[in-house]
């Protein structure tokens, strides 16, 4: 079975394992020349000792050399489903349009070993590449980390657990699709589709309520960096009560003809800035929870594989 | 004929709301050369796939040489041989890499006898299969099916797609395979032509039901046709008339009486198989 499944996706695997390599080996460089602004590492630059000079400096630095590479990491939020729906978009689909199915099941390997031992190479093979481009990643974007935190959604979801989870979620999604369309391509396409709506309203909507926010009250202070996920800030009165967007122009407007700065009056009319967030430490919790949603996702699609193929249904 | 190569007992099989096989009872007997005719969507497909273990009956029971095929075993899939409809392979792979994953896949696999009937065709073993020729592909298929060394052979309409002559060397491999071994050979078809050379036994098939199963030389012995004048009467005088023809002035009846005395006026004569086989397709059927 090894040779076989090895002689079947081998085009695939090295296709990725390519890409993978080459941009992976791009990252290592160019993380290393930025890890190289941080003498003492980056680590050491994270948090309240981020406001010494040299760490300002170091950040300065990175922003102008590196910043636009930063940018450009986000086209990376779609490797775990390239990954994932290359390998699993064909697993069965291709079987049945080219009516291999019937080849592959009628010899002496069971159908249900034949596709155990498919699924277990082909999500494995998803879980490597995927664990070490993720692996590159994490360690290139350590510099930024330490400025704007893990939370971002340009961070959180290119490292750590999440990464991988996607990917088996992309391969589970495009193996059933290609269990019941019995094409290639549109399972594809299915996977496509299903990963961007499941993780847009994964991130959006349901991620922020993993846990009930913090929030905090405090005088008007110049912005620090911090690495907390603020997932709202604003400002409130005197009271405590929380300004709408028209009081806050309001207030604006009475500074202008005041003729103070803006936080100057606000600071006398005693408004203070709110902050509903969740602090940095709670990234590894946040990551397995996401990580359990997508890969139970996974584990109920690749259910249904199974039921289909046992029960012949197709 | 102590085994049984195939049997099933009120088999049926519905696709979501229509039933492809209803009510399909069969015992073929192991050894020899059984022909499924009928034509196509009538469920020649389906009732194979049933036979190989590829599709679950809805209802009723499929039994593959005494073992119950949907428990899938290593040892009753190594047993049954089966060659899809338009020879499905491997396109990237080459001719010897589809040897190597007959090998991989099977408990015995006879990988020289396959490359002995490949070279012997000419087939060389270094083409990617999809280069092939219908032809020489089928060959493949064939050498593959049959290097399982199974006791029976599954064929779906295995020459349909081929050229006359490519089709004629198919079937002269096929029927070697067969005078070598004594492997059982079940094989669909929509052409009813060259039958009764091949084959001894035959199963009709129409919309979805069977209707004539039987030892091909019982079934024509128990058929004949009755030549007469032209009546709406019925001479056989019983419910055993398949088929009844009107030309101006005669009326030809097919009837299955096991050779009764004629009646007075009448002319009695053999029927061809491929007659016989027609008559059955053209006899309307309540659809399944």
């Amino acid at each position: 079975m090894t040779w076989l499944i090895w002689r079947q996706h081998r085009t695939e695997v090295c296709v990725l394992g390519l890409l993978v390599g080459i941009f992976g080996i791009t990252l290592l460089v160019l993380g290393a020349q930025a890890h190289d602004l941080f003498p003492q590492g980056p680590a050491h630059c994270a948090g309240q000792a981020g406001l010494d000079d040299a760490c300002t400096s170091s950040f300065r630095r990175l922003d102008d050399e590196y910043g636009f590479i930063e940018n450009l990491l986000a086209a990376f939020y779609l490797v775990p489903v390239v990954i994932g729906a290359f390998l699993g978009a064909p697993l069965l689909a291709r079987e049945l349009e080219d009516g291999t199915w019937q080849l592959a099941w009628t010899q002496a390997v069971p159908r249900m070993r034949w596709l155990t031992a498919k699924l277990t190479a082909l999500a494995g093979v998803t879980i490597a590449l995927t664990g070490m481009f993720t692996a590159v990643l994490t360690w290139f974007r350590q510099p930024f980390d330490a400025w704007e935190g893990r939370f971002q959604y340009d961070s959180f979801d290119l490292q750590g657990l999440v990464p991988v989870a996607y990917a088996l979620f992309a391969f589970a999604v495009a193996t059933t699709a290609g269990a019941i369309l019995r094409r290639s391509l549109p399972a594809f396409g299915v996977a496509f589709g299903a990963f961007l709506a499941a993780r847009m309203g994964v991130a959006l909507l349901a991620r922020p309520a993993y846990a009930t926010p913090l929030t905090t009250t405090e005088p008007i202070a110049p912005k620090s960096g911090n690495t907390d996920w603020t997932i709202e800030h604003g400002y409130a009165n005197a009271d405590g009560r929380r300004l709408s967007s028209t009081e806050y122009y309001d207030l604006e407007s009475a500074a202008n003809r005041a003729g103070t700065t803006l936080t100057q009056f606000l600071r006398e009319q005693g408004v203070q800035q709110y902050r509903v967030y969740h602090p940095a430490d709670r990234f590894w919790t946040f990551q397995l929870i996401e990580t359990t949603l997508f890969i139970a996702v996974a584990a109920a699609l690749v259910g249904v594989v199974v039921w289909r193929v046992r029960r012949r249904v197709i | 004929m102590t085994e049984l190569a195939l049997r099933t007992e009120g088999v049926g099989k519905q696709y979501r709301k229509s039933w492809a096989l209803r009510d399909c009872t069969l015992a073929l007997p192991a050894g020899g050369v059984i022909a499924l005719v009928g034509p196509n969507g009538a469920g020649k497909t389906t009732l194979l796939r049933l036979a190989v273990g590829l599709l679950a009956p809805t209802t009723g029971m499929v039994e593959v040489l005494g073992h119950d095929v949907t428990a899938s075993t290593p040892h009753t899939l190594s047993r049954v041989g089966f060659l899809a409809q338009d020879h499905p392979l491997y396109k990237r792979f080459t001719v010897a890499e589809m040897l190597r994953f007959g090998r991989a896949c099977n408990l015995r696999f006879d990988k020289d006898l396959a490359e002995r009937r490949l070279a012997k065709l000419g087939i060389p073993l270094d083409r990617r299969t999809g280069t092939l020729s219908g032809g020489q592909q089928a060959q493949v298929a064939l050498a593959l099916a049959l290097a399982k060394r199974p006791d029976l052979l599954v064929l779906d309409e295995p020459v349909a797609s081929l050229d006359p002559l490519a089709r004629h060397e198919f079937l002269q491999t096929l029927m070697g395979a067969v005078a070598e071994g004594d492997v059982t050979v079940l094989f669909s078809s929509h052409v009813v032509h060259e039958l009764e050379r091949v084959c001894d036994h035959l199963i009709v098939l129409n919309n979805g039901r069977v209707t004539l199963a039987g030892d091909i030389d019982t079934l024509l012995a128990e058929h004949r046709l009755l030549m007469g004048p032209r009546t709406s009467a019925d001479p056989a005088q019983g419910s055993s008339v398949v088929e009844t023809v009107h030309s101006d002035r005669h009326t030809t009846l097919l009837v299955r009486d096991g050779g009764l005395p004629t009646a007075p006026g009448w002319q009695a004569h053999p029927v061809a198989l491929e007659d016989l086989v027609l008559a059955y397709l053209r006899r309307p059927v309540e659809a399944a």
